[in-house]
């Protein structure tokens, strides 16, 4: 029994602590810390290659890292529960103000006695009967969007509540901010397609180049099935090299069969396909080569090329066809040269012109019983047998009858292809934090009280007294103007501070 | 032809620019050191001609450019600094910030200077950039920038003046100490015995700078108001993050630290309603804050990859 109220007693302090703006206030700022860590650490979702350098460079360094979960700060858990913490005292600081605030919605401003005794009060005698002063006051006020309640034998005003609803507004909105990601994460999809021009893709977990990121509420279903036949894809090049844009023109066949026309999808213009968007993400050459093994046709295909560095177009594109089915097996690693012209003077090979593909055949065992890249020969059980190099239409006859031939020279296009039903969740948050903000900067709380007695001897005695919690500076003006508008009918005012 | 002929022009008005902001920092300073209102009147004159020959050279540069005058590090430092000058001239007046013009022009010719170290002649846009929102989201940042900057001197002010405060106000209750036995009562401050005044800090005559609450006041102000402008800038981000890399939030370095400049200046803001922290350790947030922000300028730009790295 006792022990169970010394918990209860415990849990209520540590509530209390979290309440306490001194602890968001830390928690706040271990966040910001906490973030920057991420910044100069490589982080393994978006720079796997970085961190592996990491571990061969600085091995001691790296294994630290790791056990402190710094290669993936954003999902470690003690991100994780610095931000939970930072949500369950948000949490714990809105709840009583957001009661408080709905409580205050039905009542009104409260009288008080002592009017001399606040830090803004002035009196004045006015001819009017109390009655007609009191209208008169409650008009002004009103007029300057106060609240105005009956506090006989005077005024209770209030104004510049949007204050603490826009602050109560700005908080929960990070909280639908997080319901944003969650629906996001949960429901959506990502996914990366390589699609060669001239060939049609369908949106399906299978045609993705590796299964794509799917929530944990996603299921196999809310996959779309449309179509995009990619008619071209255009790199376009300034005279100086830089890129001017990449453009993939796309025919789209929604689900149903209808046909959605043609569109363009390019940087920073991604196409939305029933509730799906593809964004031009890269490019590359696709070759298209034919192999006839003793005059019988064993593959005629386009092959995806892959560059070692897309910001350095001097160096050639690598590809790489396996031929498991003949014996011996056959590996054929292939250079394509776009523009060799430009290539053996250094230049870019932006478009091409005369290309020249280079091959290295090799034999032996392809060892695909191994999991392996398509972009890469193992080599280990193979041996090279031939190389040498062929133009566009051009074919050459290797030892052992493999005859390869260069057919076409075709780009192929990649698409990030994605679905987030939580953007509109995160894009509804970000306008409510920023409608919550500007009120909760911006607008000022303050607090008027008006009394009307008889006076000692013929009409009113007009006093008023206020306070603001926020720009007391911008009040003491507003307070002067106030007492000129009440104490317009021939009253002499007296104040003090 | 003409495009050379502008970016000559342009690079010349820089110059022009860059000499007038330092004569015009140096009047300011010298306003503050003597208070002479002729050599205010020639601080003012300055600025506004440097703000003049600044604005003729971001536009040239635009119009070398064929686009909006902000598509790289040099141009974005530029154009921030021209903010920053803009609003102290708009805004001195008003605030009386006159005496703190060297500061304020100070940092414009630190940041300007430095622009030049990373200067690129004017060219076309990568594509990843070329977007409506390069005019909105980077106008939200700059501006946000050019705020936070002059917030920071304000605050820097604002602890420089208040340790002077301090130390004048013991000062002056040690000198009282006696002078009250003596001379039955002395204004803080007003007389003091010469090695007072030395610990009292650098020989500036008292009054010349705002007082501190002022400075501090100003600061909030200035912070305030860019604060929701920063808000939007990451916003604004965020939707063009979606637009041109397909997510909204990516934790690159870019993105996390104009978030902790978020955070940090939101910790200011509740520092201020504190008890504890208002004043001095609120003003050492606020001073983070700017720090983390140029960090994101200077560091993330030029040495950290990311998806944000167009220095050039």
């Amino acid at each position: 029994m006792a022990s169970s109220d010394a918990l209860y007693r415990s849990l209520v302090a540590v509530w209390r602590t979290l309440r306490s703006m001194r602890t968001a206030l830390i928690l706040l700022l271990v966040v910001a810390v906490a973030s920057v860590f991420g910044s100069l650490v490589p982080q393994a979702p978006v720079a796997p290659g970085a961190v592996a350098d990491l571990f061969v460079e600085h091995p001691l360094l790296a294994r630290v890292y790791r056990a402190v979960g710094l290669f993936d700060v954003y999902g470690s858990w003690w991100f994780t529960l610095t931000y939970l913490l930072l949500l369950i005292s948000l949490t714990s600081c809105l709840l009583p103000r957001t009661r408080l605030l709905i409580r205050g919605l039905r009542h009104r401003p409260q009288p008080i006695r002592d009017l001399a005794g606040l830090r803004h009060f002035a009196e004045a005698v006015v001819s009017e009967a109390p009655g007609t002063a009191l209208a008169r006051s409650r008009r002004i006020l009103r007029r300057r969007r106060f609240r105005v309640a009956d506090a006989a034998p005077g005024l209770a005003a209030e104004k510049g509540g949007a204050r603490e609803w826009g602050s109560l507004l700005f908080h929960w909105s990070l909280f639908l901010l997080l319901i944003g990601v969650v629906v996001g994460k949960g429901f959506g999809f990502t996914g990366q397609a390589t699609v060669v021009e001239g060939e049609t893709w369908t949106e399906a977990h299978a045609s993705y180049d590796f299964p794509p990121t799917e929530g944990r509420f996603f299921t196999e279903p809310m996959h779309r099935a449309f179509q995009l036949n990619v008619l071209d894809f255009d790199a376009a090049y300034r005279s100086t090299g830089l890129p001017r844009d990449f453009v993939s023109r796309v025919r789209v066949t929604r689900s149903d069969g209808d046909p959605g026309g043609v569109r363009e999808i390019r940087v920073n213009h991604p196409l939305s396909v029933e509730g799906v968007k593809v964004y031009q993400q890269g490019y590359g050459w696709a070759p298209v080569v034919q192999v006839r093994h003793r005059g019988r046709l064993v593959v005629s295909e386009p092959v995806v090329f892959v560059t070692g560095d897309p910001n350095d177009q001097r160096i050639p594109w690598r590809g790489v066809i396996k031929l498991p089915s003949l014996r011996p097996q056959i590996g054929l690693e292939l250079r394509l040269f776009p523009d060799p012209v430009a290539g053996v003077q250094g230049a870019p090979m932006l478009e091409a012109r005369n290309p020249f593909l280079a091959y290295t055949a090799w034999r032996g065992d392809l060892r695909l019983d191994a999991a392996q890249s398509v972009f890469r020969l193992d080599t280990s059980e193979l041996e090279p047998f031939a190389d040498g190099g062929l133009g566009l239409g051009e074919t050459r006859e290797l030892p052992g009858g493999v005859e390869i031939t260069f057919e076409a020279l075709r780009e192929y296009t990649q698409f990030l292809v994605k679905r987030d039903p939580g953007t509109w969740i995160m894009l509804a948050a970000a306008g409510l934090i920023v409608a919550g903000l500007l009120p909760a900067l911006y607008s000022s709380r303050r607090r008027v009280w008006v009394r009307a007695v008889p006076a000692d001897g013929e009409g009113t005695l007009l006093q008023i007294g206020g306070f603001a919690l926020q720009r007391p500076a911008a009040f003491e003006e507003e307070f002067v103007e106030i007492t000129g508008e009440l104490g317009t009918v021939g009253a002499s005012w007296r104040s003090t501070r | 032809v003409e495009v050379d002929a502008l970016t000559r022009f342009s690079n010349l008005a820089f110059g022009v620019t860059l000499a007038l902001y330092l004569g015009a920092a140096v009047a300011f300073f010298h306003h503050l050191a003597f208070h002479r209102g002729r050599v205010l009147v020639a601080a003012r004159v300055l600025t506004a001609a440097g703000l003049a020959a600044h604005l003729a050279s971001v536009v040239s540069r635009g119009l070398a450019a064929d686009r909006v005058p902000w598509g790289n590090m040099y141009e974005y430092v530029s154009v921030v600094s021209l903010l920053l000058v803009a609003l102290f001239l708009a805004l001195e007046r008003r605030w009386r910030i006159d005496t703190s013009g060297g500061f304020v022009l100070g940092v414009a010719v630190a940041a300007m200077g430095a622009a030049t170290l990373i200067y690129v002649p004017p060219g076309p846009l990568v594509p990843a950039l070329n977007s409506y929102w390069l005019r909105i989201h980077v106008v939200m940042a700059m501006l946000g920038s050019a705020l936070f900057t002059l917030g920071f001197v304000l605050t820097v002010l604002y602890l420089w003046q208040d340790r002077r405060e301090r130390r004048s106000a013991s000062a002056a209750v040690q000198a009282r100490r006696p002078a009250m036995v003596a001379a039955g009562g002395d204004h803080a401050g007003d007389h003091l015995p010469a090695e007072e005044s030395e610990v009292a800090g650098p020989p500036l005559p008292e009054g010349r700078l705002p007082a501190a609450a002022t400075l501090d006041r100003l600061a909030y102000r200035t912070i305030v108001f860019a604060f929701p402008i920063w808000t939007l800038a990451v916003i604004f981000g965020a939707i063009w993050a979606e637009e041109a890399w397909g997510r909204y939030w990516g934790w690159d370095p870019k993105e996390v630290w104009s978030f902790v400049t978020w955070v940090v200046f939101a910790g200011y803001l509740h520092a201020r309603a504190t008890v504890g922290w208002r004043g001095r350790r609120a003003a050492v947030l606020a001073v983070i804050g700017f720090l983390a922000l140029v960090f994101n300028l200077v560091v993330v730009n030029t040495v950290i990859a990311g998806l944000h790295s167009y220095a050039t």
